[in-house]
């Protein structure tokens, strides 16, 4: 399956690792990603101002330059996903704001005919879980991950419908499908803070703590998310936490391609663990998933 | 042009469900054009096609059939009837060149006063931009 | 040309304010064909309908039009006073110049415009009215009730006592339904059982009243007063008629399964009858558990029957019966927890709905009464009680008040503190409905006396941490998030109707809602008809209520019921399809059309000249017909019409508006 691949901000920088994974693993998947040609940021918060079409313009431009690729778009970081979902459904919806954004912008007028999917929705499309247990080379057997989606993925739900958003059950098909052993921790659907961090590093502090402590209670080896931000915000308060709290044993954070690769047989150097704040190579190691890399 | 053309525009409502949608988008205090004239049948499947094509002929912009949702139907199958008749008029109307966007069908129930006010307005706003029904009008 | 009177109507300011109702009426006296045209007040009223009586007798009117409210509303109102004036009712129409005129629209000259338009197409209408007479119908004068709760007893008790035959249809082995299975009720604390057995008992033993349950109503045809329905008799496999009830088989039986009416909270027998009190008291055979129908061995029931009633060969049989009038009064079920995904979706086995916790606190229940929790028998020493599970709830689809939730919660919380005194009871509400007698007063007392802490929230997830339920709420009065420990989480989850309540709706021909409730005839002042004449509707089958509330419903619904057969034949409504004999050639391409079987085939003689010959026309059924006027649009030759809808009278009408 083809698709036009938007990235989001950071997937170049930042979280390189994230974006090789993904580039790495859907070769194998057979899900061909061509990345937006010209692509520029996702919206952010702006596009959640109801009130003006003024927020809209970037997601409408993604959108738009997809459908005439003549493909379905496919995102990962799950703000950059609500963004673009949610203003794919105002425009089909919305004749006036429609026309308003292709007069401004003085292109052809887009009516939301494309789908915007998440890149786990893509694989659950299209039978992806059943082609990963398929391919995978080195399941990663004994290895307890706990699945931390955030809430930007979930929710608003009945325009996202991406799962179920008390009791989502698609990272943890993912992880049955790569061998691992998914952990149920009842933080996995809280929100992480956010874009809050700008403001209040306070009560960034707080969201997050409760949830690694949640998946450390359950003894997770792994979280893995889909999201940099909020990778950013859980790894950050986990810096401060192996600080101040020496009961507190840190867990790897993980983007889930980055385990895909691995399971998918990829050479440990190409997962990016290098890059990750806290190494999971060590805790990959002891489980006998990995042979060489250093911790 | 500085007139606003106001067009005529009849409403089939049978008597169940849109009749009572009417009544209830009034009680609500619903507002919509005064362009729409209600006839009350007993039932969507009462409204023969020649009742459509008659109203064309003397000079209505618009007609509008108005019966209960699928399954709803006081008389168990009247509304099916009527989609299918409905169908052939559009049919029909296509034939003889009236645009079929003058006839328009909508399943509205007598709890959904909200939805009556609605389609009345959208298809006032319809038949307003489609411009008088010169075409089907008898001579007078 | 007729002298046609109209009538215009103020209604207050309702109509005035937006209606030009004198211009109305001066201009209506220069139409073609009315004699007589003024505007009233209030035409409702004991004066504007003497006004009008009094103008037809004067004017020797032929026909009047009165715009006003919708016909919904008056329409037999002003039918009536014609019909005191000697006017033939159908010669009354009504123009709807209220909810459709003047509510609707804000500009006064558009709507006095439109007013007048409506009105002269109703003159053109009355027109071409015709005289029509009621006909008179016989009547089985015999009740069909479905449902043997309270609200299908309380029917069923009161029309037999009124000395009538009454069928009581109940899906279960035995009568009670949900009530049955209570353990107190508020708001005075006595025990459901105790209330509700002198009733059942009655009903088993009214000569009047025939049971039938574990049985279902599969087809109704026929109309009001002259149905003829079929319902199924589902096997029991056990000869009730020799059963003597002594139970030995239940005793007996090897194989315990899941019982149905403790709502998993306890086990049964294969062989078994639900609980003690039951009326019949007669045992019926679960097909899917029993060893003998998996294996085909076994039969110790067989064995141990003192009076060789058990019965594995039985099968369903269809009874056919003609009755009069039908109760639905089909009750309420629970929103299933698996739908409540934020509480675990039925994950926790300390997780449970209310009809759970009625069980565990019922004297008669699984635990003898005493509040143990499910999954180790222990006495819980926290229990949260979570209100509006589902209700309320947009995300749930149901988006209603379940309406005895907040009140049932107060009693639980209540029984729990008179049992376990230290222990907490916490309750998590959105609001307190405790509109009714006595029923804030206790919901206080379960505050303040019983020291119940109530917390006004919602509670965001419920989760199991180290053998404790862990549920995280908000407190919207302290603007805090908490966090409670509990032993046992009870959800007051959503009442939603009965399964098959959407099933039976359309095998009887009733509407339902969006959620599967009965629809009334009118929210207010028909609470108990259905739209379909002859039905009836009781109880949570319409609308989720408590058991006064219930009581006094199904009371009205019998009362409907005996008025009804008070009468010796019924009078039909004139206002349906006939056949022009002359013109019609007897295709029969109405026949099929017909929902209501009310065409038939009737071989007429036509003298023509000096011959005689037969031919063949349709007829109408004038009892079975509904004047829907599907036929009239079917028919080819324009000889089937409609009574109070003719072809001249909506092609009159139509021709008025299209000027």
């Amino acid at each position: 399956m083809k698709y036009s691949y938007f990235p989001g901000c950071t997937l170049h920088t930042q979280t390189k690792n994230f974006n090789d994974s993904i580039k790495s693993t859907s070769a194998i998947l057979d899900i061909e990603l061509e990345e937006l040609k010209d692509w520029q940021c996702c919206g952010a918060v702006y596009p959640l101002t109801t009130d003006s079409a003024m927020g809209l313009v970037s997601p409408y431009r993604s959108l738009q330059k997809a459908h005439e690729c003549g493909n379905n778009l496919v995102t990962v970081c799950s703000a950059c996903y609500n963004v673009l979902k949610r203003t794919n459904l105002t425009v089909a919806n919305d004749g006036e704001i429609r026309t308003k954004l292709s007069n401004y912008m003085d292109v052809d007028e887009y009516a939301g005919e494309s789908k915007v999917l998440h890149l786990l929705e893509a694989m659950r499309e299209n039978n992806g879980f059943g082609i990963i247990k398929e391919k995978t080379i080195n399941p990663l057997k004994g290895l307890k991950v706990a699945p931390y989606y955030g809430c930007l993925l979930l929710r608003p739900s009945k325009e996202l419908k991406f799962d179920d958003p008390e009791n989502p059950t698609i990272f943890e098909e993912f992880i049955k499908s790569i061998g691992a052993v998914a952990v149920d921790f009842p933080n996995r659907i809280e929100c992480c803070g956010a874009y809050v961090s700008i403001t209040s590093q306070r009560k960034v502090k707080g969201a997050s703590e409760s949830i690694l402590k949640s998946a450390s209670n359950r003894e997770a080896d792994i979280i893995i998310t889909s999201c940099p931000l909020c990778y950013h915000n859980l790894a950050k308060e986990q810096e401060r936490l192996e600080k101040d709290d020496y009961t507190f044993k840190p867990i790897p954070i993980l983007y889930f391609t980055q385990l895909l690769a691995l399971a998918l047989g990829l050479e440990v150097e190409s997962c990016g663990f290098e890059s990750n704040k806290i190494d999971a190579r060590p805790i990959l190691k002891s489980k006998g998933l990995i042979y060489r890399g250093d911790a | 042009m500085s007139v606003k053309f106001k067009p005529n525009i009849i409403c089939f409502a049978c008597n169940w469900c849109s009749y009572t949608g009417a009544d209830m988008a009034g009680t609500s205090r619903m507002k919509y054009p005064a362009t729409i004239k209600i006839i009350r049948v007993p039932c969507s499947g009462r409204v023969n096609p020649t009742f459509i094509m008659k109203a064309y002929q003397k000079g209505a912009d618009g007609v509008l059939i108005a019966g209960c949702h699928p399954g709803d139907c006081h008389y168990n199958s009247g509304n099916y009837f009527a989609k299918r008749r409905f169908l052939l008029a559009t049919r029909f109307m296509n034939y003889i060149g009236i645009d079929a966007k003058r006839l328009r069908m909508e399943w509205i129930s007598a709890a959904e006063g909200v939805k009556f006010a609605r389609v009345m307005a959208e298809f006032s706003e319809t038949i307003s931009e489609l411009g008088p029904n010169w075409r089907a009008r008898e001579e007078v | 040309m007729k002298k046609i009177g109209v009538f215009v109507c103020w209604c207050g300011l309702n109509i005035s304010s937006t209606v030009d109702v004198g211009k109305a009426s001066e201009e209506l006296k220069n139409y073609p064909g009315v004699f007589y045209a003024d505007d009233y007040k209030y035409l409702c009223s004991d004066p504007g309908q003497e006004l009008i009586k009094k103008t037809i007798i004067d004017n020797k009117l032929e026909g009047i039009v009165v715009a006003a409210c919708s016909p919904n509303m008056h329409e037999s109102t002003f039918r009536a006073a014609a019909e005191a004036a000697g006017l033939n009712p159908y010669r009354v129409e009504i123009t709807n110049i209220r909810e459709q005129t003047s509510w609707v629209h804000s500009n006064k000259e558009d709507a006095t415009i439109k007013a007048i338009q409506l009105i002269k197409a109703t003159v053109e209408k009355v027109k071409k009215s015709e005289d029509l007479f009621p006909q008179q119908i016989p009547l089985t004068k015999k009740v069909l009730v479905i449902g043997g709760g309270i609200s299908g007893m309380t029917v069923a008790l009161e029309v037999a006592e009124a000395g009538y035959p009454v069928i009581l249809v109940e899906k279960e082995p035995q009568i009670g339904g949900n009530m049955a299975k209570l353990s107190e009720t508020f708001p005075t604390l006595d025990c459901a059982s105790c209330i509700l057995t002198p009733k059942t008992a009655e009903v088993g033993r009214h000569s009047n009243i025939t049971l039938m349950t574990n049985s279902e109503v599969v087809e109704s045809s026929g109309y009001f007063g002259n149905f003829t329905v079929k319902i199924k008799r589902k096997p029991t496999f056990v000869d009730w008629e020799k059963c003597i009830g002594c139970m030995l088989c239940q005793e007996k039986c090897p194989k315990k399964t899941n019982s149905d009416f403790e709502h998993g909270m306890g086990k049964r027998k294969a062989i078994s009858v639900a609980f003690p009190q039951a009326i019949p008291y007669r045992p019926i055979i679960n097909e899917k558990e029993c060893i003998y129908f998996k294996t085909g061995k076994c039969k110790m029931c067989v064995k141990v029957c003192p009076v060789d009633c058990i019965e594995f060969e039985q099968l369903e049989n269809i009874v056919e019966e003609n009755i009069g009038a039908i109760v639905v009064a089909s009750g309420y079920e629970l929103l299933p927890k698996e739908k409540l995904s934020e509480y675990g979706q039925g994950k926790y086995a300390d997780v449970i709905d209310g009809m759970q916790f009625e069980r565990i606190a019922s004297a008669s229940g699984p635990t003898e009464g005493v509040i143990r929790r499910p999954s180790d028998g222990k006495i819980p020493q926290s229990i949260v009680f979570i209100q509006c599970a589902g209700s309320r709830d947009n995300q749930k689809d149901r988006p209603y008040c379940s309406k005895i939730c907040c009140m049932y919660t107060a009693k639980h919380a209540m029984l729990y503190k008179h049992q376990v005194h230290d222990g907490t009871a916490t309750v998590f509400y959105m609001d307190i409905r405790a509109g009714g007698k006595g029923y804030e007063e206790f919901v206080q007392r379960a505050i303040e006396d019983d020291h119940v802490l109530y917390l006004r929230g919602r509670v965001a997830r419920v989760y199991e941490e180290d053998g404790k339920l862990v549920v995280l709420g908000v407190d919207t009065l302290s603007s805090e998030q908490v966090r409670i420990e509990a032993d046992l989480v009870v959800l007051a989850t959503a009442v939603i109707p009965s399964e098959k309540a959407k099933v039976l709706g359309q095998t009887l021909k009733v509407g339902t809602d969006a959620y599967g409730f009965f629809n009334e005839a009118h929210p207010k002042l028909r609470p108990v008809e259905s739209m379909t004449k002859g039905v009836f509707l009781a109880g949570c089958a319409q609308a989720p209520r408590d058991i006064p509330e219930t009581v006094s419903q199904a009371t009205g619904a019998a009362a409907k019921v005996i008025t009804m057969f008070s009468k010796n034949h019924l009078v039909s409504d004139p206002q349906v399809a006939k056949v022009n004999e002359k013109i019609c050639v007897g295709c029969l391409q109405c026949e099929p059309i017909c929902p209501y079987k009310a065409i038939e085939p009737e071989t007429i003689e036509v003298r023509i000249g000096h011959t005689v010959e037969k031919r063949q026309v349709a007829t109408i059924n004038k009892g079975l017909c509904q004047g829907c006027g599907a036929c009239s649009v079917a028919c080819r030759s324009g000889a089937m019409n409609l009574s109070g809808f003719s072809n001249e009278q909506i092609l009159e009408e139509l021709k008025a508006l299209c000027l």
